[in-house]
């Protein structure tokens, strides 16, 4: 299925800024699933100087620095994406959480060592007993990945409070999420993946977005309109699943995403930093609509 | 210990009642208790002074190490400053014994480059177990913005290991560094002081100089960057940082520009240092900042080590920073067990210097055997920051934890176990250490370092040994900060020719410096320090006539002048609550003293001054000799603190004249020490428009309008007495001062050092002597100002100025001394504008975060 997406960042500033220097990950990343078919990126003014790269998680990025003073600054990518639904697939049929585990462990194969950075703590996500108590009760002992990543999902959707309010600022503690039960998309999607770490699994965090438009009768998914983000999980032989713990669901075609990291930090739409400025406003407008076939 | 070198017979009552450990493995003497060949021209020499030289010596290295600053950490809370302290006795290695200990640490370093270019390229050492991947992804200084598909020639030029000896006689790594040059400059510093102290025994040891490994070193970074005149910047993250000495010294010493993160700037890829004259590109950066502090756009988000766009900068030009950023991967204690077997693929060699034994913790089968045997291991971080030598963290003994706490600790490790590593206890070696009371045997570590600027790794002929806690850990743990240096003996007198001494550090430093840029940081804070300084002062004397003329009166007669100056003051903090008509009772006065001689939080107060003025002398410290520097901090020492308490007024004076005497003493260092370079023109500035503002304010705070003739003529003396020109007013006068002849000596008069007229023409001085002066109009805004300024004093035409109107007040001299006042703060604008503006407000960091909109 074809989506178009367009995606907006505006910056306003209380006093001219000088420099600024911007990574920006907008540009969605291709993955067996997914097809980039077109993209362009307009930024306002225009930056002295520009660079594409590659980083190290396989997402495209971009290093962008305005050099003359603004008190305004606008990122705007527009892109076409072709995204297929996941094979279907019956979560008792995986293999045991404990097995999956062991083979990350043993660093078997291009696979395997793939996966291992992401069982690592990175930045938000560093193992503790708070993460590993709450996540237990998910796994016990034999018990089938996908099936125990199916419960813990429908555990974070269950115990923590969906926030509705733009937040800025860094991402809170998985800690501190774990103690006040509540937070944002990408809040959950931390919790998600320092439970799966702790128990000595792979897990990724995807960013990205959510179909805005909900099929006829439907209600909107929770994250449309805004960036959004969930995790996915390394299940060996049956590959990377996705699940949505925002949402209690696991993606299908209506998820597109646009990077994969450890955490937050690495895959972070838009961030910069600046000379100057005073006091900052930002504003961030996505749409993603479907495209009919042929359009 | 009757052995004999050559015909000469050792001192025998060198080493009576030195007592060596139980295992008896000793630097100086074999276990038979004879002198090891090596120490014997040590022993000879250094044993044939006796005693009381010998305690001398030592006693001259405690100072040298004081007046130095080794043992100095700038802005460390008093309490947590780290001791430091050099011994006179070195460790003495022969010449074969070093040439092995070289081939292993160039092995070594060899070895760590290789590593390292491996997982920021292809990772087939991760791929293929060689090194558990998850020791390296765990490990925070892996950086995986710095993956890199074109790595440099070296990603490792500086290394250096720890090692230490055991009781078998075995050297052992206990530690590597690779992040930064790793306290080299104290090695180095060790080693100046001991050429000034002991270099009759260095020479009759045949010691190996330092002087041409540095010479080469710095031919050597010349000719990589291959052009003429390269600026090569020493990143340090600045005096706050426990390891500043040794970045300052090491910079000073190889002729290098030590800057901080604020003072470079990324633009367009390319790195800049800010400087007076503009942007300068930098050709090289010897990075002393841990890597992941080094871009907050791709490193580290809260932290502003290095300018932002570092990252990227390195993409475009590879050989940019020494060490490459996250080079400091190859530090983590767990790859000891893995280096035999990368040593055997990468090298096809042995490894020469073996680990100490360690076992990385992320592997289960590691913990498992640890926890059998708890008693044989110390359980330490598997990774620490850089930090100064010999605080390495000392680690846990799981064997002396209750069972639950053996329990916890099993659990922690099983959640985080790829941060900690095992390690094997054992002793270390000792060496004899000099005391008053006689040799001391102390275990010990040392530190050697092999660098390679362009082509190969070479090996410093020397380094740092520290004295060991005897905790259970082997690491550089020496809570005591005794240090001390290594002399590499030479069997063959000719193999060593004596090139002249090491020239001591400034003079290299000068002779490198002569022309060199000034950064727009320095010179802000130069002028910044001159204007608190001249505060301080003007406060002081104000503070101090203000006394004098309270207790001379005993409550009346010598007029409000002294009130009157120090409700200027008290009014400078409006937060503080304005001040109005002070009584001139001496009780007030001295309460009013009192406040701003002690009051920490208000900007006219001493401590408030003392506070900017030690924040501004740190950052240009290596700008200012050392006596300047010490007569800060003496001067720091004299301004009382607020829980002093309440004190009396005679206390209160003398600090005062104290004080004022000290400052006195450091503008006179400055005026004679300082080269005349910009920074000292920037100095001197501060100075001037500081004095004249403050002369414009009290002379129109006082005469403004027209008391009594007797009042008028307290206040006269009173200013006189504040601007120190009492006697330049005696000579010429002998009479009570009137009003004119006053405004001539402190305004006009451009021979008065004291006057507002010397100050306007010292200050149109150095602008015009600036780089971006204009010699012609049209001239700069701030030349421009000190033009205007200069001509309406020189025109001022006193009588008519002191002349009141029908209703007592003086619009004349109100209108002049109003429009300096509000001139002067244009001035400072001006010129920080063009010559400060590089140095920028702070950097800030912004994201748009997740959430919903809707």
């Amino acid at each position: 299925m074809n989506f178009d997406i367009s995606h907006r960042t505006v910056y306003r500033y209380s006093a001219p800024v000088a420099q600024s220097h911007h990574l920006l990950h907008m540009r969605p990343r291709t993955h067996p699933r997914q097809k980039l078919l077109d993209y362009s990126l307009y930024i306002d003014p225009l930056p002295a100087s520009k660079a594409d790269l590659t980083d190290d998680f396989g997402n495209p990025a971009s290093i962008a620095a305005v050099e003359e003073d603004h008190t305004m600054l606008t990122f705007h990518s527009q892109a076409r994406v072709d995204v297929e639904a996941p094979a279907d697939f019956d979560p008792s049929h995986s293999p045991g959480w404990n097995d999956v585990a062991a083979q990350l462990r043993a660093n078997l194969g291009p696979e395997t060592f793939e996966a291992i950075v992401y069982t690592c703590p990175s930045r938000f996500i560093r193992p503790s007993r708070e993460v590993h108590k709450f996540a237990r009760a998910s796994f016990p002992e034999g018990r089938p990945l996908l099936e125990a990543v199916t419960d813990l999902t429908a555990r974070i959707h269950q115990s923590f409070t969906c926030q509705s309010s733009t937040v800025a600022g860094a991402p809170a503690p998985v800690e501190e999420v774990l103690r006040l039960k509540k937070g944002v998309c990408q809040d959950f999607a931390h919790v998600g993946i320092a439970c799966l770490r702790t128990m000595g699994l792979a897990a990724r965090y995807i960013s990205g977005y959510v179909l805005t438009r909900p099929p006829e009768g439907m209600p909107a998914l929770t994250g449309a309109n805004t960036s959004s983000a969930w995790f996915s999980v390394w299940a060996a032989e049956m590959g990377w699943v996705d699940f949505d713990p925002s949402n209690n669901l696991r993606p299908k075609e209506e998820h597109i995403a646009l990077a994969f990291g450890r955490d937050y930090h690495d895959v972070c739409p838009v961030s910069g930093v600046l000379l100057g400025g005073g006091e900052h406003e930002v504003e961030v407008s996505i749409a993603v609509t479907p495209v009919e076939p042929g359009a | 210990m009757n052995s004999t070198a050559g015909d000469v017979a050792l001192p025998q009552e060198f080493f009576s009642g030195y007592q060596r450990f139980a295992h008896g493995c000793d630097e100086a003497l074999d276990p038979n208790g004879t002198v090891r060949p090596a120490w014997e021209p040590f022993v000879q020499a250094f044993g044939a002074l006796t005693r009381g030289e010998q305690a001398q010596r030592h006693e001259r290295l405690r100072r040298l190490v004081a007046e130095n600053g080794v043992a100095h950490d700038l802005f460390a809370e008093p309490g947590t400053r780290q001791p430091w302290s050099a011994d006179l006795i070195p460790i003495v290695i022969g010449a074969e014994e070093w040439a092995h200990l070289e081939r292993g640490l160039i092995q070594r370093a060899m070895l760590s480059d290789l590593i390292a270019k491996d997982i920021y390229g292809p990772q087939t050492l991760l791929k293929t177990s060689r090194i558990p991947p998850r020791l390296i992804f765990s490990d925070p200084a892996f950086l995986h913005a710095c993956r890199d598909p074109n790595p440099p020639a070296h990603l490792v030029n500086f290394f250096a290991a720890d090692l230490v000896r055991d009781t078998n006689g075995v050297w052992r790594v206990i530690d590597m560094h690779a992040e930064t040059p790793a306290g080299a400059g104290f090695a180095l510093a060790n080693r100046l002081l001991h050429g000034q102290l002991m270099g009759d025994v260095f020479r009759a040891c045949h010691a190996v100089r330092l002087a041409r490994f540095f010479e080469r070193l710095q031919t050597e970074l010349v000719q990589r960057l291959e052009r003429d005149n390269p600026l090569i910047a020493m990143l340090t993250p600045g005096p706050r940082h426990e390891d500043y000495f040794s970045h300052a010294f090491l910079s000073r010493y190889l002729g290098l520009q030590l800057v901080e993160g604020g003072d470079l700037r990324v633009t367009g890829s390319r790195v800049y240092m800010k400087t007076l004259e503009g942007l300068k590109p930098i050709d090289l950066i010897i990075r002393c900042v841990e890597g992941s502090h080094c871009d907050p756009l791709e490193l580290d988000p809260n932290r502003f080590g290095g300018p932002v766009g570092l990252v990227q900068a390195l993409r475009k030009n590879p050989k940019l920073i020494m060490n490459s950023l996250g080079a400091a991967v190859v530090e983590n204690r767990g790859l000891a067990s893995w280096l035999p077997q990368i040593a055997k693929q990468l090298l096809g060699e042995d490894l020469i210097l073996e680990d100490t034994g360690r076992r990385w913790l992320g592997d289960l089968d590691a913990r498992v055997y640890v926890f059998e045997h708890p008693e044989r291991f110390v359980i330490r971080p598997a990774y620490e920051g850089s930090g100064r030598p010999g605080r390495a963290e000392q680690g846990i003994l799981a064997e002396t934890l209750t069972p639950q706490k053996r329990e916890a600790l099993k659990f922690d490790l099983e959640l985080n176990g790829t941060a900690f590593v095992a390690e094997e206890r054992h002793d270390c070696a000792t060496v004899p250490s000099w005391t008053a009371e006689g040799l001391k045997a102390r275990p010990f570590a040392m530190r050697l370092y092999a660098w390679a600027a362009d082509g190969e790794y070479r090996v410093m002929p020397g380094g740092l040994a520290m004295s060991l806690d005897g905790t259970p850990g082997v690491a550089m743990s020496a809570t005591d900060g005794h240090s001390r240096d290594i002399w590499v003996c030479s069997e063959q007198q000719a193999a060593v020719p004596h090139i002249t001494l090491m020239r001591p550090a400034g003079e290299v430093a000068e002779a490198l410096r002569t022309g060199a840029v000034l950064r727009s940081r320095i010179a802000d804070n130069l002028y910044w320090l001159g204007r608190y300084g001249e505060r301080a002062d003007w406060v002081m004397r104000l503070l101090k006539g203000a006394l004098t003329a309270a207790s001379d009166s005993g409550g009346a007669g010598t007029g409000d002048g002294g009130p009157r100056a120090l409700e200027l003051l008290l009014g400078k903090d409006q937060a503080a609550g304005a001040v109005q008509g002070l009584s001139t009772d001496p009780h007030a006065i001295e309460q009013a003293v009192q406040l701003l001689m002690t009051a920490p939080g208000r900007s006219y107060s001493l401590p408030g001054l003392r506070n900017s003025m030690l924040r501004a002398g740190g950052i240009v410290r290596e700008r200012l000799s050392l006596e300047v520097w010490q007569t800060l901090l003496r001067f720091s020492n004299i301004v009382p603190d607020e829980q002093d308490g309440a004190a009396d007024p005679a206390m209160l004076f003398d600090r005062l004249s104290e004080g004022i005497v000290t400052l006195a003493s450091l503008n006179g260092l400055t005026a004679e020490n300082m080269t005349r370079n910009f920074g000292w023109r920037f100095l001197d500035m501060g100075r001037r428009i500081e004095r004249t503002f403050n002369l414009a304010e009290l002379l129109l705070a006082l005469f403004w309008e027209r008391p009594s003739t007797e009042e008028e003529t307290a206040r006269l003396f009173f200013m006189l007495s504040v601007a120190d020109s009492t006697i330049t007013f005696r000579q010429r006068y002998l009479f009570a001062p009137v009003l004119p002849l006053i405004l001539d000596l402190l305004a006009v008069d451009e021979s008065n050092p004291r006057g507002i007229g010397f100050q306007l023409a010292t200050i149109s001085k150095h602008l015009w002597a600036l780089p971006q002066a204009t010699q012609h109009s049209p001239h700069t805004e701030e030349q421009r100002i000190v033009l205007d300024l200069m001509t309406r004093v020189r025109l001022a035409n006193v009588a008519g100025l002191a002349y009141p109107g029908p209703d007592g007040v003086r619009t004349g001299l109100q209108e002049l001394l109003g429009h300096l006042i509000a001139s002067l703060p244009k001035l400072s604008e001006a010129i920080t504008r063009r010559y400060f503006n590089l140095t920028e407000d702070e950097l800030r960091r912004v994201a748009a975060r997740f959430g919903q909109a809707s």
